[in-house]
């Protein structure tokens, strides 16, 4: 399963005398299976080119192709229904249903896509006892550190068995410890699982972790590339 | 999980949901109250009124309502009478002559109607007998005794023992009088009644008249429901000289109170359930927009719309179900109270009373109103959903996202 970008602009106040391209004539081609980090300053794009990838967002013209699938042509319920099957999100400020549980978070994205209660709840518990959370299936996000929670956001990410994750500064409210365990679970799911993560971000220790890092600046590309991962923290271009 | 995620939604605020279901309930006790007083106060008018004066069922000659002719008896009164005893769907029935007449004491003379009846059958009628409050009820013994009510013997300066003498246009047409001492003093909860009616055995008055027929006839049914089917059967074996009419013919303004009640009721409760409504679009706008970027981050991990939806409509309509029912517990409670102790509304004894009120009042408030208030708060307060869900379902995820609350 591939991402395949083709001229895609998202132009902000395109009706004014000052418009904004957040995005510009990007061309672009994510392989299932990668750890790609989109680093660059704040405002160069980098989110509004992660909401289009994962189909919150509609460019202002040009195509997001999965699989010979243009998701921009989708009609709004069946966008919905393609990013609940195919796309994770984790977010910088986790995002979580503060009234439920970690296990219930977890189970209440798959419980969407319509799956048996029994079920949702095996693969919950399995995905957050793997995020290293066996001890606070029951806690609700409030009772859990930033670590914790952003742990169980990616466990509520991965829960529907998604293609790609796309991850929007995942580490910005992480110390270095909690980065670099999430880091590792991450990085052990794209090796074990072949989910595909795609990162925003200008943190160096998640650019330090990948495996292919796009450089955005003024909603360009301005550098593109693959990087031998030696082990965590080193790397070799 | 929706059902889950709704209820622990409506409780994340405890102190704004607790608001708001305290506006509710005390809103639906007042409502509530206010329905079952005017009920009570309707349903006393209407039981005084049959108990005291009208039955339910009265039958007199044609047009001696519109002309109270002593001569006017009813067409075949005793052979009619004999027939109510073998129907069983009557309760109890009287016969009463009754003339129009003065009364005078040594200080004053009213105009008043004078009540001829029959002392063993109108005990089942009317509670008279039980109200005398001074003096005593009728017996077979003593010559032309007489029963006058309070504001009567007030009037006239009459007490028990007091003697009284009662002119009015016999048979004959002359005016025939005698002298009657006053054996009880009544108080009925209707003054205007008490006003202008006397009671006095039917034999003393025949005697007076020197007319043998009676004037009118009261019924009372078993079961008020089935009145008409009874008034139809008495109907076909009147004589067209004669006619029968129901408590709502005979106090047709009574009859159109009661019918209206419903609606007047309904008025009240639509006033406040829309002002309900309004609370509980305010707060659920409120609650939903500080929730906005969850309902982004909800729909961008696949949640359908039709699912946002349901989930604010089920936020909003548990508000309603539990607001409803502890206003409806809280309403039935003091009611409960309220219907053993009677809310007593003693300063407005007066004004009760002309219209037939007692002054202590029981309100009542049926199941079905209980239903019907409990279903429209709940209706109202789904609603009461749709603005707020609408607001939030026409924003794109990333919008929704954005926002900072």
């Amino acid at each position: 399963m591939t991402i395949k970008i083709t001229q895609l602009c998202k132009t902000y106040n395109q009706d004014t005398d000052f418009p904004v391209h957040a995005v510009d004539h990007l061309d672009l081609e994510i392989a299932q299976g990668e750890f790609v980090a989109v680093m660059g300053p704040s405002g160069s794009g980098k989110t509004t080119l992660l909401n289009m990838l994962g189909g919150i967002d509609s460019p202002t013209s040009g195509k997001v192709c999965i699989d010979d699938k243009n998701i921009i042509e989708l009609q709004e319920k069946d966008r919905i229904a393609y990013r609940r099957d195919n796309i994770g999100f984790i977010f910088q400020d986790y995002s979580l249903l503060p009234v439920l549980t970690a296990l219930e978070n977890v189970e209440f994205v798959m419980q969407l896509q319509g799956h048996s209660e029994a079920e949702c709840r095996q693969r919950a518990t399995d995905l957050l006892i793997k995020v290293g959370l066996a001890d606070h299936l029951h806690k609700v996000p409030a009772k859990l550190s930033g670590g914790q929670q952003q742990r169980v956001a990616v466990a509520r990410a991965l829960a529907p068995s998604p293609k790609f994750v796309m991850a929007d500064e995942p580490t910005a409210n992480l110390d270095a410890k909690s980065t670099a365990e999430l880091l590792d679970i991450m990085q052990q799911l794209n090796e074990q699982e072949g989910t595909t993560f795609i990162f925003s971000t200008h943190d160096p220790r998640v650019i330090g972790r990948a495996k292919r890092v796009i450089v955005f600046e003024d909603g360009k590309k301005t550098d593109d590339k693959q990087i031998e991962q030696k082990h965590s923290g080193e790397i070799k271009q | 999980m929706l059902i889950k995620l709704a209820w622990r939604n409506l409780w994340r605020n405890k102190l704004r949901t607790s608001i708001v279901l305290g506006a509710v309930v005390f809103g639906l006790m007042g409502v509530t109250l206010m329905v079952g007083f005017m009920n009570g106060m309707v349903d006393n008018m209407l039981s005084n009124a049959i108990n005291w004066q009208t039955s339910h069922l009265q039958i007199h000659q044609k047009s001696y309502a519109d002309d109270p002719d002593i001569n006017k008896t009813i067409v075949q009164g005793q052979e009619l009478a004999k027939q109510f005893n073998s129907l069983p769907e009557i309760k109890a029935w009287t016969s009463r002559h009754l003339a129009q007449g003065m009364i005078a004491s040594a200080r004053s003379t009213r105009g008043v109607t004078i009540l001829g009846i029959d002392i063993n059958s109108e005990v089942n009628i009317t509670p008279i007998a039980t109200n005398i409050i001074d003096g005593q009820w009728f017996g077979i013994k003593g010559r032309n005794p007489i029963l006058v009510s309070s504001k009567t013997a007030q009037r006239l300066k009459l007490r028990v023992g007091s003697k009284v003498v009662l002119t009015f246009t016999n048979v004959s047409g002359d005016v025939a009088g005698a002298a009657f001492r006053v054996l009880g003093i009544f108080k009925t909860p209707a003054s205007a009644f008490d006003d202008n009616h006397v009671f006095v055995r039917k034999d003393d008055l025949k005697k007076l008249s020197g007319l043998n027929g009676d004037h009118q006839i009261a019924l009372l049914v078993k079961n008020d429901t089935q009145l008409q089917s009874i008034k139809s059967k008495i109907k076909q074996q009147l004589s067209t000289e004669n006619i029968i009419q129901d408590w709502g013919e005979i106090q047709p303004m009574l009859a159109t109170m009661t019918a209206s009640m419903g609606s007047s009721n309904l008025i009240i409760l639509v006033i406040f359930v829309v002002a309900m409504g309004f609370g509980i679009v305010n707060i659920l706008l409120m609650s939903v927009f500080e929730r906005t970027r969850e309902f982004g981050v909800l729909m961008a991990v696949g949640m359908q719309k039709s699912k946002i939806l349901a989930l604010i409509l089920l936020e909003s309509t548990f508000l309603g179900l539990v607001g409803g029912l502890l206003g409806v517990i809280a309403s039935w409670s003091l009611l409960s109270v309220l219907q053993k102790t009677g809310l007593p509304l003693t300063g407005m004894a007066e004004g009760l009373g002309a219209m037939g009120i007692d002054s202590l009042l029981y309100p009542q408030v049926s199941s079905s109103d209980y239903l019907l208030t409990f279903s429209t708060v709940v209706l109202a307060s789904f609603l009461a959903g749709l603005y707020p869900a609408r607001q939030i379902l026409k924003q794109r995820p990333v919008d929704a996202m954005a926002e900072k609350h």
